[in-house]
């Protein structure tokens, strides 16, 4: 069959390729060749900024997450009303499906920041070009999330996966609809109908060519040429996660007891009760034959 | 100095350890992830805490479940499904033990010989192998599942299929049968109650039909160890490899040491003569020497630590030709409660040789929901990758996702879905394997990328998976299934063989028909890369123990002078009281 052409959306313009390595500033020392740990100069005055902008970028990456936990399983939460599916009853944001997707990126993959920091890299140029925007409370300057992205590159912290996620997922919702760039959620993709939060995914796994450029044009040799793979990988990884995620006790785990304070929304949902250490399902044998027959 | 190391303690290693320290060599066992000695206050039924792919007590990383999981490049939409950890995947396995179909293995010659992927098979034949499946099947052992009601409901199907039930151990044609499994049947209250106070050893013995074979079996409650209803080798050959010297005669007890990842091995002159390993905890690195090295870490990691310790691939088919079954699920939706989530996890199965395997499956929740999202094909009705396939089930491929999701899952829907995995007979192509990465080294050395072209697999291969779509979905609708959809899933490497395969051609192989290393010396694979192919669908468990039976029985007699004992002697089955008893003075 032949392949359906990809969702249309405006190109990346040619000049963010040749803008990037002055976008990036001070950020973009030492990456030649970079197998070791990318790390700028501290700049003073930095960190304090840092601290400003990295809760609002926690804040926006728990949020896209949200809205995939809301495009995983709709429930009666305000993320499932704006994608324009609720449902009568609790869903994946509910069951904290998008919190455990960020807290699965940020605390246990083992994420190299040598990947992780040229990507940001990339994403600055992308949500550049998108006009991303920020809540209003932060300093003019920091006002757009490629600013905070840039500044966020000056310093030596580790780049938490769960923000190039949530970028990523930004950037690929302005492409399907560029008004996703400012309004009510602070993530893009939560600004999304439904539809639209497929047409994200399509891209991300149809690995649009001009993002794919993009991405691939900031990552240190040899790594050039695994973005794409790296996408697909990424947006089938974040659906199969979220849907486990909205069906399981986590929101209700109580580590030290390792046992549930409440029954978890997705048992709820289902109906289902795994605690028992047998079940009552037993209906004998098949044909009444216990043992293999001879030996052929 | 040890006679022998064993590399990984998962389906395979456990074999070749038990098999040698009965025999009184010194077997030392080193296995990378945890040990999980007490599953009871280990392991939960949860799916969060089992199975989270990055945090679950059953996952790929180091012993510490605080620290990261280990990073595995896959350049494609994909999940490679292996564990660490004392028993390896085995831990979350459903224990389905067939044998392989005799066509994938030379001097086939029956009417079928053309049928299977005839450049990649065996290089002995299915006789051969016979006594060494029968001493595994006795020592796990291995018994004819019990049905519950989704094989009840199963079998309802299978019977419009036209095909006979198989009552033999060796499958010779298309035909359908309840599972052989390693798993203990049901006895006394079990699979009868829920009640706790019933659920307990003795009053119940063999499998509880509790649903939990995805995490992981401790049943019955209070059962020692070694009687555990699931036979995952955590719970059959490692403690009996423990305990080798309590229950044979000359027997020596092998050591084994976890949270210990291999990162070289030593050769000189030609020959293996030992392994550095590091220890997670501490980060410190050991060394050990031994006459006989065994790799038994799995499909992706055996090749990584062949790569990383700078060991010969003369003809570059090191890590080439994985198999993986061209995995698919087809799942029927039904009107009325199948028991999805209860009992042993898949207790019934059709064959079809030179075509591949049907299996039932069964899962709780989430899991189930992870299953319906592992796509090639995209977002069900949304888009398609370039897929979408249509067929005889309901719509095109796709991910169940969103609305569907919420409306096929709810109240009760999840016990209402009938899975069937398809097990495709793939053929070995060189171009699916493992390879270095070229992201970051970890503590361990560079890590490997498992490189799965799901598209560009051979016309048999492809047609053998559409074949079995279409009879699973035959199948469902023979059984009363409302609606019936197919997945088309992504690379899921969970049955994944011969990444360092044994074989005729010298060209095209990395072991020879002993599983030793061609190119070094006293270096042996025990695990599921020394298959030769996929085994032409049925699940590679059993075939690896009987083939790592048969590789231990070689280094016995070549490299130590001993006497062959399987086609002589009888096997002591692992459920024996007498390791039992050790296993309690050892406080396991």
């Amino acid at each position: 069959m032949t392949e359906p052409l990809p969702p249309s959306s405006p190109p990346l313009p040619r000049r963010v390729f040749l803008a990037r390595t002055g976008v990036l500033g001070a950020a973009g020392a030492g990456l030649a060749g970079a197998r070791g740990r990318v790390a700028a100069a501290p700049v003073p005055g930095v960190e304090e900024l840092i601290a400003l902008v990295r809760p609002v970028l926690t804040r926006l990456a728990l949020d896209a997450f949200r809205g995939l936990a809301a495009f995983a399983l709709p429930g009666d939460d305000a993320h499932s009303r704006a994608q324009g599916t609720p449902r009568g009853r609790a869903g994946g944001v509910a069951a904290e499906a998008g919190d455990l997707v960020v807290a699965s990126l940020d605390r246990f993959v083992p994420f190299p920041q040598e990947v992780a920091r040229p990507l940001t890299m990339a994403l600055v140029t992308a949500t550049a070009e998108a006009g991303i925007g920020l809540p209003r409370h932060l300093p003019p300057e920091l006002g757009r999330l490629d600013a905070a992205l840039r500044l966020l590159l000056r310093g030596d912290e580790k780049i938490p996966l769960s923000f190039v996620a949530a970028v990523l997922l930004g950037v690929l919702a302005t492409r399907v609809h560029p008004a996703a760039a400012d309004g009510p959620f602070l993530s893009p993709f939560s600004r999304l109908s439904y539809r639209d939060k497929t047409r994200v995914f399509e891209l991300l796994e149809h690995t649009d060519s001009d993002l794919v450029a993009l991405l691939d044009t900031h990552l240190p040799q040899p790594l050039r040429g695994s973005v794409s793979g790296l996408l697909k990988y990424l947006g089938s990884g974040l659906l199969s996660l979220v849907s486990f995620g909205c069906f399981t006790e986590h929101a209700v785990w109580d580590a030290g007891r390792r046992d549930i304070t409440a029954l978890p929304v997705g048992w709820r949902l289902t109906g289902y009760d795994g605690r028992a250490d047998g079940l009552d399902d037993l209906k004998g044998y098949y044909r009444g034959r216990k043992e293999a027959v001879g030996h052929a | 100095m040890r006679d022998v190391i064993v590399v990984g303690a998962g389906g395979g290693g456990p074999v070749v350890a038990k098999e040698l320290a009965e025999r009184g060599l010194d077997v030392l066992l080193l296995e990378a992830g945890p040990r999980h000695a007490h599953p009871r206050e280990e392991w939960t039924h949860y799916e969060n805490d089992a199975n989270h792919p990055l945090t679950g007590f059953f996952r790929f990383g180091p012993a510490d479940r605080a620290k990261s999981a280990w990073f595995r490049e896959t350049p494609q939409s994909s999940f490679v499904m292996q564990l660490s950890g004392v028993g390896g995947t085995t831990q979350h396995y459903f224990a389905n033990s067939p044998r392989a179909y005799p066509g994938v293995f030379s001097g086939c010659s029956g009417p079928d010989a053309g049928a299977y992927d005839i450049r990649h098979r065996f290089p002995f034949p299915y006789a051969e192998l016979v006594p060494y499946y029968e001493w595994v099947e006795a020592t796990l052992p291995v018994r004819t599942a019990a049905m519950g009601t989704k094989e009840e409901v199963y079998f309802q199907g299978c019977e419009t299929l036209g095909i006979p039930v198989q009552t033999a151990l060796t499958t010779t044609g298309d035909s359908y049968r309840p599972q052989q499994n390693a798993i203990l049947q049901p006895g006394g209250h079990a699979g009868r109650t829920s009640d706790p106070r019933l659920l307990v050893f003795p009053r119940s013995t063999g499998c509880t039909f509790c649903g939990h074979c995805s995490q992981g079996c401790m049943q019955p409650v209070r059962a020692p160890r070694n009687q555990f209803a699931k036979r995952s080798t955590d719970n059959s050959y490692v403690p009996m490899a423990l305990t080798a010297d309590a229950w044979s005669p000359g027997g020596r007890a092998a050591e084994l040491i976890t949270d210990a990842f291999v990162t070289r091995v030593h050769t000189e002159a030609g020959a293996a003569t030992g392994v550095t390993w590091r220890t997670g905890a501490t980060g410190e690195s050991h060394r050990e020497d031994a006459r006989v090295v065994v790799l038994a870490g799995g499909c992706t990691e055996n090749p990584r630590l062949w790569h990383n310790s700078g060991l010969p691939d003369p003809n570059g088919w090191v890590g080439r030709g994985l198999t993986d079954h061209h995995l698919d699920f087809v799942v029927g939706v039904f009107d009325h409660d199948v028991g999805n989530s209860r009992g042993a996890g898949s207790a019934a199965r059709c064959d079809f040789p030179g075509r591949g395997a049907l299996e039932q499956t069964g899962f709780p929740p989430a899991l189930q929901a992870l299953i319906l999202t592992t796509s090639d094909s995209g977002i069900r009705g949304a888009y398609t990758n370039g897929r979408g396939l249509y067929g005889p089930w309901d719509g095109p491929t796709g991910r169940v996702f969103g609305p569907r999701l919420a409306e096929l899952m709810q109240d009760g829907g999840h016990d209402r879905l009938l899975n069937i995995l398809v097990l495709t007979d793939d053929d070995v192509q060189p171009g699916n394997r493992v390879l270095p990465s070229a992201f970051p080294a970890d503590a361990h050395g560079p890590v490997p990328k498992v490189e799965v072209h799901q598209r560009r697999r051979s016309a048999r291969t492809l047609a053998n998976r559409e074949f079995l779509a279409r009879k699973a979905t035959a199948l469902l609708r023979g059984a009363g299934a409302r609606a019936v959809l197919r997945v088309d899933m992504f690379p899921v490497p969970l049955h994944v063989q011969s990444s360092l395969r044994t074989g005729l051609d010298p060209g095209t192989s990395v072991l020879d028909a002993d599983c030793r290393s061609r190119a070094v010396d006293r270096l042996y694979v025990a695990d599921n890369s020394a298959l030769a192919n996929s085994l032409g669908g049925p699940n590679p468990t059993l075939t690896t123990q009987a083939l790592a039976t048969r590789t231990a029985e070689r280094v016995f007699t070549r490299v130590f002078g001993g006497d062959p004992w399987v086609r002589t002697g009888a096997p002591v089955v692992s459920t024996d009281v007498r390791v039992s008893r050790r296993l309690a003075d050892l406080g396991l």
